[in-house]
């Protein structure tokens, strides 16, 4: 629910006054904005679980994505809110009327299906005239209808073509003028963009965006694709495996990802196992300070420190930037040009802790053995500026600390290996 | 066929295997199908146009013609309606027993004609299970209808199965697009559904209407082979030529056969043009 999400843990670095405030406003608002929301939904195929307890809200004019790996339950959460499927358990409600035992066709959605089902046996401008005739519409009516239509996907001069004519893309806005013509209560697109090259991609995104814009319907997105859910959604609904994990903006899912899964489905993230103690997150050797953000767990608990990898700072010299917490020393094992950044791992000393006296604060930390391989890898991105500055090359040491970071409840077995890093966008 | 030869290409030299096949397939269709098929309109036509003429406008031959086209006209519009409907049925509600409809339908295409025939005697007929209980005047048993109702019999499962796998390989999707849209079922059916299934419609009627006309077996027993009454097209033929009256049995013999071919064409190339996507 919107003004729950607004409310839940805002994360370390903002106050929990901005908190509160955001969660306030949010509550007062939130009764006249929903457009459209799911609640409690849960659905079984025959015996196996798809959907679990999955709520969330559409505010008016917002595009929400619903974002989840192959199989997590999207299509049928989509399903579900046209109609086209019936919840096991779980209520799906449109401009505040509950429509849970609606037909599909008086539900007004508007679905725009991955492979657009146009009309086969009719021209464009009978497809997109199609919901405006079986209304039983005058001609005339339905003829201004189409035409203004067409003139919004820019369609003038492919009116008179069938389906199979026309590109991915024309289908596409041929598929969204069609419901556009009844005036849907929200657009659903299953996988909008699936069977179009990447550039296509990119541009069909931004274009349906200002589209969006225009006629200011609100909308739900299905995709898998993590950078098309940044840029789509006003607001993102992570799933997986049939359970939202978070819903939030897209800072707010990137920045302050609520779970592991969200953490490393969205972006890369490194992940350290610690313990939290005292205020701080102990990690092996190391230990760094966590404040808020590891108030919520009780002295001792299991907890993962969660961080991506543009969020690392690494310094030769051990003089750490103004709000960046140091973490340990490491030493730098691979490094790549990657384009637009420079992508390293360095291998935390993470091991012994042999602080000598008299040494730099760079050496605080050593391992004290000539096996490399000890410690434990993170991923480190660079932007160009950064790497222009101070070049590292392999075998450099280098101070580590972090400008954001995230702890995160640890749930997994303690048989797990000590800590292990994920890249799901590589 | 381009991409056949295609694939055929890396074969060197000369190929041995291919004309010898090619040479027993012409072999084989020569005296199997093109040959019987030829004499029937050498005969036919070698004592000239004018007797082929007279044999073929003779009242009998006429009427016998006209029969066959009525009785398997009706026969391929009830194919055509109940196929829809069974098939729609059939193919979208999933219920107890569902495959073993599929089967029974299916069933008379393995059924021998003449057995066929004689099972709707055994039912219909003046002392058959449920014709027993019927008055004179409902006696359907060697009138037309009884030929419509063999022929049904006969071609149902022909027309069914055209429609059934058509509804069971179509995109599901243009239905739910169009409830979701606010069409109606019979708005969904009639916009979405029918045209689509439009070529299957065709293909289907054409087969029951080809398989209908030719009809023999189950016809000449329910309809009691009554020159100028119940005596259809192939019923003709038999009859004439069992009285030695080859030319008037070839002169019908021909124009079944030219239905045939008309038929036979329109399915071969207008699917095509009937399955535009
Ligand atoms: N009609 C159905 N009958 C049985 N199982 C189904 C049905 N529809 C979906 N499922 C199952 O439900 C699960 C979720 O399916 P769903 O289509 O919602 O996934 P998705 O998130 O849309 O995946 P994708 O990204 O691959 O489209 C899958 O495991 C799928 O096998
Ligand atoms: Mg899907």
């Amino acid at each position: 629910m919107m003004p729950k999400q607004a409310a839940d843990d805002r994360g370390f670095v903002e106050s929990a006054a901005a908190g509160a405030d955001g969660a306030a406003r949010a509550q007062e608002t939130a009764e006249v904005e929903v457009a459209a929301s799911v609640r409690a939904l849960s659905k079984s195929f025959k015996k196996t679980r798809v959907l679990e307890d999955v709520s969330f809200d559409v505010g008016v004019g917002e595009a929400l994505v619903l974002l989840g790996a192959s199989g997590s339950g999207k299509t049928t959460i989509l399903r579900i809110i046209a109609g086209l499927e019936q919840p096991d358990s779980g209520s799906v409600i449109l401009h505040g009327r509950d429509v849970t035992d609606l037909p599909a066709r008086e539900r007004g959605v508007g679905v725009i299906f991955q492979s657009y089902a146009l009309f086969p046996r009719m021209t464009v401008q009978e497809n997109i005239g199609y919901g405006l005739r079986i209304r039983g519409r005058r001609r005339r009516e339905v003829k201004e209808k189409v035409k203004s239509l067409l003139e919004l996907v820019h369609l003038e001069e492919h009116r008179k073509k069938y389906p199979h004519q026309l590109s991915g893309g024309q289908q596409q806005r041929v598929a969204i003028a069609r419901t556009l013509a009844y005036q849907p209560q929200v657009l659903l697109f299953d996988e909008p963009f699936g069977a179009l090259d990447a550039q296509t991609r990119v541009r069909l995104r931004r274009e349906i965006r200002a589209l969006l814009r225009e006629v200011n319907v609100p909308a739900i997105f299905i995709t898998h694709d993590q950078e098309e859910a940044l840029e789509l959604g006003d607001r993102i609904a992570v799933l997986h495996a049939g359970h939202l994990e978070q819903v939030g903006t897209p800072e707010e899912v990137y920045n302050r990802p609520e779970t592991e899964y969200v953490a490393t489905f969205l972006g890369a993230a490194n992940l350290l196992l610690g313990v939290a103690a005292g205020g701080r997150v102990e990690l092996g050797t190391a230990s760094i300070e966590a404040g808020a953000e590891s108030a919520r767990f009780r002295e001792g608990q299991s907890v993962k420190l969660v961080f991506r990898p543009e969020d690392v700072h690494l310094s030769l010299t051990g003089a750490l930037p103004e709000g960046c917490r140091r973490l340990t020393n490491g030493v730098i094992e691979e490094k790549h040009f990657v384009g637009a950044y420079e992508r390293l791992t360095v291998r935390l000393d993470l091991v012994a802790r042999l602080p000598s006296a008299g040494e730099p604060p760079l050496y605080e930390v050593t391992i004290n053995t000539p096996e490399t391989s000890l410690g434990v890898p993170i991923f480190v991105t660079r932007p160009k500026p950064e790497v222009s500055a101070t070049a590292l090359k392999v075998g450099d040491r280098v101070a580590v600390c972090l400008t954001a970071f995230r702890v995160l409840p640890n749930f997994a077995l303690a048989s797990e290996r000590a800590s292990r890093t994920l890249d799901t966008q590589k | 066929m381009s991409s056949a030869i295609a694939t055929m290409r890396h074969v060197r030299g000369f190929d041995v295997v291919k004309p010898f096949s090619l040479g027993m397939v012409i072999l084989l269709m020569l005296p199997l199908v093109l040959l019987p098929l030829a004499s029937i309109f050498i005969f036919g036509t070698s004592k000239g146009l004018g007797s082929f003429w007279a044999a073929l406008t003779a009242p009998e031959a006429v009427f016998a013609l006209k029969l066959s086209v009525v009785t398997s006209f009706y026969a391929t519009l009830f194919n055509v309606l109940f196929g829809l409907l069974a098939a729609y049925v059939l193919s979208r509600y999933m219920f107890l027993g569902r495959t073993a409809i599929i089967v029974i339908i299916s069933l008379p295409t393995a059924i021998p004609t003449a057995v066929a025939g004689f099972a709707l005697l055994l039912l219909w007929g003046k002392y058959g299970l449920i014709g027993r209980f019927l008055p004179p005047d409902l006696q359907i048993m060697f009138t037309p209808y009884a030929i419509i109702l063999a022929n049904i019999f006969v071609t149902f499962p022909l027309a069914f199965g055209v429609l059934m796998s058509v509804f069971e390989t179509m995109d599901r999707s243009l239905e739910e697009a169009s409830a979701t849209i606010g069409a109606t079922r019979w708005q969904t059916f009639w916009h979405v559904t029918l045209p689509s299934l439009r070529g299957a419609i065709v293909t289907g009627a054409l087969l029951t209407f080809a398989r209908a006309i030719g009809e023999f077996g189950s016809t000449i027993l329910v309809s009691g082979n009554l020159a100028m009454s119940t005596q259809t097209a192939p019923l003709y033929i038999f009859s004439k030529f069992n009285e030695g009256q080859v030319e008037a049995a070839n002169a019908v013999a021909i124009v079944l056969a030219l239905f045939s071919f008309v038929i036979f064409f329109i399915l071969f190339f207008a699917r095509d043009w009937l399955e535009v996507k």
